[in-house]
């Protein structure tokens, strides 16, 4: 350094110097003093009331007791899914009623018109009736269960869960409200990842939005439960069928949390390393929920964003899907040559090329995986809907040749595939990076892939398929 | 094969192998001169470490430090000596003013990296010498900057080592191994070793970290027997040599009672936060209210145990045990009104 000191430079010298001199935690003489000071203004201005009552001591003694803890939770789980199910099934069949009603009208008008049939067909059967089937599927459950969880959270029950659950979390390298971010995705893994913004450490956060895509969604319940009722329940007497519908569906739902778990501690231990930190969490006190507060929270925020994402998603799947089903070549409509194409994948993870191609056009949204698999093995020219019990037994095992092993495997496919579109855009927006986001869209697909590419092999090696 | 095609093939393999700035000569060409960045950064901290240490660097040191050759590490000095980084002279290899203002930004930049993966990263400190080694080398100056300013332009890295300042100045703190150290004065840990690693990672494991305060109960050939007032520990001399301590200063505490201490019910004044704990927690928890002089119930455990509910200010907070670890409590007995700022340490 030949050149003379500017005036900069004995600046940043005295800068240097006068730092040297600072007590080692300066800054926690800050925090303190600024503390001292909102306290003594506390002091002057808030005047405490009353003491803090028993029952609410008492009331989280009780939540977090090693006995009733995890009880109390599942119930309340179970309690909200049930819920959450039935409650939805009568909206769910009104709204879908009603929009293709307006469907068959608007398509009559047309007709009436004069359109060519294509027109008519791409428009109302194509992209209007992915939408209705979107809608109808999605927004019942939604605003049922998005309040529900509003509601747990304004009481102060949800804080509470995850720092029972934190323990667990902990053992995996992750985030107590990671169990909260979890709970979110069963309404929409979309509203899931947007959720992970409670968890204030980006790697913790990270492992958060990479997994949410394990626990299932409102959009794939319906696949399972349908598989769940044509297999499961079809082999055990009448009485019991519901139950062990039931029961199979907790099953695939534990497996996801298994799993979420086990990556979870994969990914800390790989390509997030770190230890497992700065968790805090406060514990607010019990209180009344506003309801109004839910309402709106639950309704606008959370409802009706994750809705307006989806529908932008199934429009232009529902004119794929379409057009897949009646331009023809070779006199065979184009999705079969697609889903021929694939059997041979679909077969080695023990489904089928149909399937593939149904997940396939289903990225942007999980709720029409059903209806456009049942288009094309019925060979219709769009979405349909599920058909009675018996003929929907013998279409799949009669017809298509499913075994228990393609509902097993789908069940665990539904569970574990790729994330929708939304989720995949979602995910983009909260992290900004083109790596996590093909992380988290791949990640789960290599997974599903891999697992069922065991089950299908083990299943075929050991004779029972 | 018809003629143009096959002249296309050509042009385009030329094109990949020799486009400027992308081609595979253009990229090979990069590589290898970011290698030899990279061994002449590294040579260079060798060299300062030796001088730090009062030591001189020599051919041989060299070598071992870079596992080179011997005629590889002759080679290597003679292009630094053309640069005009160092000198060779009869007592061994010494740096240049400008080869030590290259040796310094990047140490400096090596001890940053470390303090950030430990205090904002949260990577376990056994691992984070590695990963500092290997971001030491892609530096520049204004990155660097911010990452200190971020950081509070923090004095030392979490092995204790003083970070550089951006004008090259090093504090040189005292400290003498843990080895000379006489028997039951309290001694306060002010560096550790980082290198070799494999002591490194036994003295991690142990737990023991920069501004922990021991004594020395025992001093056998075979091992040391230390205690922190709490835990008690044994080490080889072999790794306590690479643990360097500095008097305990007057108003230390050698037992130090902790947050995990205090039962369910329980009520204690916090003391201070562990000085070992930096960054993220720590202003996390001085921002939940953990500053010295306030009173914590300890109020309820979670359904596995693990984290425990505080009461601090009126607010219930949870806090895993490593971090309730770190949170010192005074004892009960000298539970005074709320201490002044100047009682830490």
């Amino acid at each position: 350094m030949t050149t003379p000191p500017t005036q900069a430079d004995t600046l940043l010298a005295r800068a240097d110097a006068l730092r040297q001199a600072l007590p080692e935690n300066f800054r926690d003489q800050l925090v303190q003093a600024l503390y001292t000071e909102a306290e003594s203004v506390a002091r002057r201005a808030v005047r405490a009331e009353g003491q803090r009552t028993d029952w609410d001591s008492r009331l989280d003694r009780l939540v977090t007791s090693p006995l009733f803890g995890l009880p109390i939770m599942l119930l309340i789980l179970a309690v909200v899914f049930w819920l959450t199910i039935t409650g939805a099934n009568v909206p769910s069949a009104l709204l879908a009623d009603g929009l293709f009603w307006f469907e068959d009208q608007a398509a009559a008008l047309f007709t009436a018109l004069g359109a060519p049939w294509w027109l008519t067909g791409f428009v109302w059967h194509g992209v209007w009736r992915s939408l209705a089937w979107v809608v109808s599927v999605m927004l019942p459950p939604m605003a049922i269960f998005f309040p529900c969880f509003t509601f747990l959270e304004d009481l102060g029950y949800l804080p509470r869960v995850a720092f029972n659950l934190d323990w667990l979390f902990k053992q995996a390298g992750a985030h107590g409200k990671q169990s909260l971010t979890m709970t979110m995705g069963f309404g929409c893994n979309a509203a899931g990842v947007i959720a992970t913004r409670v968890i204030d450490s980006p790697r913790e956060r990270l492992i958060a939005i990479l997994t949410n895509n394990f626990v299932p969604c409102n959009g794939r319940f319906p696949t399972l439960i349908m598989l769940a009722t044509v297999f499961v329940a079809a082999a055990f007497p009448p009485a019991l069928a519901s139950v062990a519908a039931a029961g199979s569906v907790v099953m695939v739902v534990l497996i996801g949390v298994l799993f979420t778990l086990v990556i979870s501690a994969l990914l800390s231990r790989t390509l997030l390393r770190g230890e497992a930190s700065a968790f805090s969490l406060e514990l607010p006190p019990f209180r009344r929920p506003d309801v109004k507060r839910i309402l709106y929270t639950s309704l606008i925020d959370r409802t009706i964003f994750v809705l307006w994402r989806a529908i932008q998603t199934a429009a232009p799947a529902g004119a794929v899907i379409w057009l897949l089903a009646n331009l023809t070549l070779g006199g065979r409509a184009l999705a079969w040559h697609v889903a021929d194409f694939l059997n041979p994948l679909g077969w080695a993870i023990g489904l089928d090329g149909v399937i593939l191609l149904a997940y396939i056009i289903a990225i942007p949204a999980n709720e029409i995986v059903v209806p456009t698999m049942l288009m094309v093995y019925m060979g219709v020219g769009m979405m349909t809907d599920t058909p009675g019990l018996t003929e929907l037994r013998t279409l799949l095992i009669g017809q298509h040749g499913w075994t228990m092993l393609t509902a097993v495997n789908l069940m665990l496919f539904a569970l574990l595939h790729n994330p929708c579109a939304t989720t995949i855009l979602t995910m983009w927006k909260e992290t900004h990076s083109l790596k996590w986001t093909t992380l988290g869209a791949l990640g789960p697909l290599a997974i599903a892939f891999l697992v069922c590419f065991i089950t299908a092999s083990l299943a075929r090696l050991l004779g029972w398929a | 094969m018809n003629y143009p095609v096959f002249l296309a093939l050509i042009l385009a393999l030329v094109a990949a192998v020799a486009w400027p700035r992308f081609g595979l000569l253009a990229l090979w060409q990069r590589l290898r001169a970011n290698r030899r960045r990279i061994r002449t950064e590294d040579a260079l901290k060798h060299l300062h470490a030796c001088a730090w240490r009062g030591q001189s660097a020599t051919l041989q040191s060299l070598a071992g430090a870079l596992h080179l050759t011997l005629a590889g590490a002759v080679r290597l000095v003679g292009e630094l000596e053309a640069q005009g980084l160092l000198r060779a002279a009869e007592d061994g290899l010494h740096l240049t003013p400008d080869g030590e203002q290259i040796a310094v930004a990047v140490i400096r930049a090596h001890r940053l990296w470390e303090r950030y993966l430990v205090d904002e990263a949260r990577m376990p400190l056994a691992e984070v010498h590695h990963e500092a080694e290997r971001r030491e080398h892609s530096r520049s100056a204004e990155a660097l900057g911010a990452l200190d300013a971020a950081l509070g332009h923090p004095a030392a890295d979490p092995h204790g080592d003083p970070i550089p300042t951006v004008t090259g100045r090093i504090e040189r703190v005292e400290s003498r191994p843990l080895t000379d150290w006489p028997l039951d004065a309290p001694a306060r840990i002010v560096h550790l070793e980082d290198e070799p690693a494999a002591l490194f990672a036994q003295i991690a494991a142990e737990g023991l970290r920069p501004g922990q305060t021991l004594r020395v109960l025992e001093s056998a050939p075979q091992r040391l027997t230390l205690s922190d007032g709490r835990k008690t520990f044994a080490l080889a001399p072999l790794v306590a040599a690479n643990i360097f301590v500095a008097p305990e200063p007057a108003n230390g505490h050698p037992a130090d009672r902790r947050l995990t201490a205090l039962k369910q019910g329980e009520r204690a004044l916090v003391r201070a936060l562990d000085d070992g704990l930096q960054g993220f927690t720590r202003r996390r928890l001085l921002d939940l209210g953990l500053t010295p002089g306030v009173p914590v119930t300890a109020e309820l455990p979670s359904l596995f145990g693990d984290p425990v509910a505080y009461r601090v200010r009126g607010t219930l907070i949870a806090l895993r045990r490593d971090q309730a670890e770190q949170v010192l409590i005074a004892e009960p007995a000298s539970a005074a009104p709320a201490p002044s700022p100047s009682a830490q340490e």
